[in-house]
């Protein structure tokens, strides 16, 4: 495995005036996974992804990319990457903008101009190619971003909050590219602060919370191991009269409850059947009523905590 | 190296497409002309044609002989209007009713009493042209005396045997060897010097400063780090810039010699005769003076631009960064104001120190060089200071830079900024 990784973080720390943005962090990203770096607002993702491009330099720890001891920079030809934050010339010619942007990483300029010529035209940007980005739409101009991400073939994409800011009808076009290029043997490292993304997409996952590493693991495997038994019920009447069986201690567990709608932790030993029978007693309709799975969601709520979801005070904003 | 390369091109590729980069290439000569033919007018407005009539009425033949005389510069075409007793209020209103209409510049009234006393007067619309009266004061000068020697006695021929012009020349002297350069043409290419350094430098320097800012609200800067060094981006940016810069001094140069070799098809199209045109003393740029001033413009604009770069790196916007400027430009605009005394005094001690100190040597050598021979020596150490000064700025300029096109928010204070620098 260790062998295997594409990318490999091993025990980095930064710190910035006044407090530490990452902290003995690790994490190993297989071939061909898609895997997801989860957290809050500030927890530190931006900053190990930039630890990761070599963008910043960690105080402890390293960083190998393809098993190589090659920067990010050095290998910027085999990576895609899209920042955080967005942004392009905005007075280049859409084509020119692309061929620079992919020269830069070292791509030859004949094959950088074809690539951009190809992918415009499959994302249907082609009669824009020769405007100026200024007068693209947003939309338009979220396209061209994500074609400069991955117009030369990486063999990894590191994404860092990809659906924050793209419009939905790119986003989906995104997901699609990016599912599509994981197939074909692409490794995707992405970060996201919205779960139930990360849980349709991630073969793998890292939480991090206030620079920690929470947990790591395939998501197959964190679910087993963070499970417990979970039951989702969801009731049309006399929602009231049913929040005394989910306050049952010897039931229930933990409790997820939005009144007509709720996810159940049960305590080890106890019968979901018992549970079904307790709320049809209480005089409640049931609708649904499912033994499931632990969503990604409930088990980063559980782990890190709401309160987690509120950076640190200290000037978090700048570098997180 | 070739990823330096890439930026380079697309910085000077971007820039030269820019209107503003077209407005002003082509502005340029625009200007240069219209300032050489400005000049050549205000300058030479004496010889321009001259129509002048002399009110005679002396009893002599002393109108006649002034009139011959007026009548010697090509440019000079002064008529004799006889008038007698009395007549002179009916004339002179006529006169006065269209001078400077009527292709009358002005008249001359000419009596016998001038012989003695000396005086003359004259009345026209050129009295405010200094070289117009010089003339004519002149010419008049040598006429009394011309008739005050007739009187007693000289014979007239002799009077205008000794009698010649008297021209003088002036020829600038450097390293030991007289060169054909006039004083005026002399102190012409200097101040021309000074004003193309002091506008290409500041210019130029700013361009960078926009240029990382743009990159920097932009948030290009992100997505470019991830594939070049900061130092890579920087160099390419410096040099892509200056390059439209060379460009462009390049493209102004060739203009600006095509302006003076051809100045007389110019000044013709104003009405300024060739010869005119011709005579008036204009710098001869050597091929030595050239070199000096490319190479004192690159230093000065790279040492200039690395500073601009930090500050713009520092910087969240385009009106941050103006603020942040300041320090920077009154480095560059103080002395520059004092560059005056370099071109009047070249060999001065405030020259001398200004062309040594760096942050001045960009303008104050060439100009130095331009007025006065300057020691090699002397040459050679303010190079080689502003190398120094250049490679010290430049390093820290490049960790300022490398920290803070990443930073957003507050702009540092300076002590953050010196940890800015040990960091890196």
């Amino acid at each position: 495995m260790q062998n295997d990784a594409v990318v490999d973080v091993r025990g980095v720390t930064k710190r910035f005036a006044g407090h530490t943005a990452v902290r003995e962090l690790s994490l190993a990203v297989p071939r061909g996974a898609v895997y997801g770096l989860l957290g809050p607002n500030g927890a530190g993702k931006t900053t190990t992804i930039r630890m990761i491009m070599d963008i910043i330099v960690p105080d402890e720890g390293s960083v190998h990319l393809f098993g190589s001891s090659k920067t990010g920079r050095d290998l910027s030809e085999r990576i895609g990457y899209l920042p955080e934050e967005r942004g392009l010339y905005r007075k280049m010619r859409v084509l020119d903008l692309l061929v620079f942007l992919a020269e830069a990483k070292g791509v030859g300029r004949k094959r950088a101009k074809h690539d951009a010529q190809t992918w415009l035209e499959r994302l249907g940007l082609s009669d824009w190619a020769q405007r100026k980005v200024d007068q693209l739409s947003k939309g338009m101009q979220q396209k061209v971003q994500f074609i400069s991400t991955l117009l030369h073939g990486p063999d990894l994409l590191i994404l860092d909050e990809p659906f924050s800011g793209f419009d939905p009808v790119n986003t989906q076009l995104m997901k699609d590219v990016v599912l599509e290029l994981a197939r074909a043997g692409t490794t995707v490292l992405f970060s996201t602060h919205i779960m139930e993304q990360a849980e349709k997409l991630c073969d793998a996952v890292c939480i991090i919370a206030r620079g920690e590493k929470v947990l790591d693991g395939r998501l197959a495997e964190v679910k087993r191991t963070h499970g417990g038994q979970h039951v989702i019920v969801a009731v049309e009447q006399g929602a009231a009269s049913v929040d005394n069986v989910f306050r049952d201690a010897s039931l229930v567990a933990k409790a997820d409850n939005y009144g007509q709608y709720a996810e159940l932790e049960l305590t080890e030993g106890a019968d979901p059947q018992q549970v079904l029978e307790r709320v049809l007693a209480a005089g409640a309709r049931v609708t649904r009523f499912e033994i499931a799975e632990p969503t990604l969601h409930k088990i980063f709520i559980d782990l890190v905590g709401p309160e987690a979801g509120t950076a640190r005070a200290e000037g978090d904003d700048a570098h997180a | 190296m070739h990823k330096i390369w890439v930026v380079i091109r697309r910085e000077f590729l971007e820039k030269v497409r820019t209107k503003w980069f077209i407005i002003s290439t082509v502005l340029g000569p625009l200007m240069m002309a219209g300032f050489v033919v400005i000049s050549i007018l205000v300058a030479g407005g004496g010889v321009a044609t001259r129509v002048i009539t002399v009110v005679d009425m002396s009893g002599s033949d002393f109108g006649e002989q002034v009139t011959r005389i007026l009548n010697a510069p090509e440019q000079w075409n002064v008529r004799r209007l006889r008038v007698g007793e009395g007549g002179l209020g009916r004339v002179t209103d006529s006169l006065t009713a269209v001078v400077g209409r009527e292709d009358l510049d002005g008249y001359l009234i000419v009596t016998d009493e001038a012989v003695e006393t000396g005086q003359l007067e004259y009345r026209g619309s050129n009295v405010s042209s200094l070289t117009d009266m010089e003339v004519l004061q002149r010419l008049l000068q040598q006429g009394v005396l011309i008739a005050r020697l007739d009187r007693v006695g000289v014979d007239p021929q002799l009077v205008s045997e000794a009698q010649i012009p008297v021209r003088m020349r002036t020829v600038n002297i450097r390293d030991g060897r007289e060169t054909d350069e006039s004083a005026e043409s002399v102190f012409l290419l200097a101040y021309a010097m000074w004003i193309a350094l002091y506008v290409a430098i500041l210019l130029y320097g700013l361009q960078v400063m926009g240029s990382v800012v743009e990159e920097k609200t932009t948030r290009v800067v992100e997505v470019l780090m991830s594939s070049l060094k900061p130092f890579q981006l920087l160099a390419g940016k410096v040099i892509g810039v200056g390059a439209v810069g060379l460009f462009q001094l390049l493209i102004w140069g060739l203009a600006g010699w095509v302006i003076i070799m051809r100045r007389d098809v110019l000044l013709e199209a104003f009405g300024v005769e060739a010869t005119t045109a011709q005579a008036i003393p204009l710098p001869d740029v050597s091929m030595a003076t050239a070199i000096i001033f490319l190479t004192y413009f690159l230093l000065g604009y790279f040492l200039y631009a690395a500073m601009f770069a930090a500050v713009a790196a520092m910087s969240n916007s385009e009106a941050e960064a103006r603020q942040a400027q300041t320090p920077v430009v009154m480095l560059f605009v103080i002395p520059s104001m004092l560059m005056f005394t370099v071109l009047q005094q070249p060999t001065g001690s405030i020259a001398v120190a200004f062309s040594l100190i760096p942050f001045t040597a960009p303008i104050a050598m060439p100009v130095r060089w331009a007025g006065a021979a300057v020691p090699l020596y002397e040459l050679a150490a303010s190079i080689a200071f502003l190398v120094a000064a250049l490679c010290a700025v430049t390093w820290v300029a490049a960790r300022i830079y490398r920290v803070g096109i990443l930073m957003y928010g507050k702009r540092p204070g300076l002590k953050e900024l010196v940890r800015w620098v040990r960091a890196g």
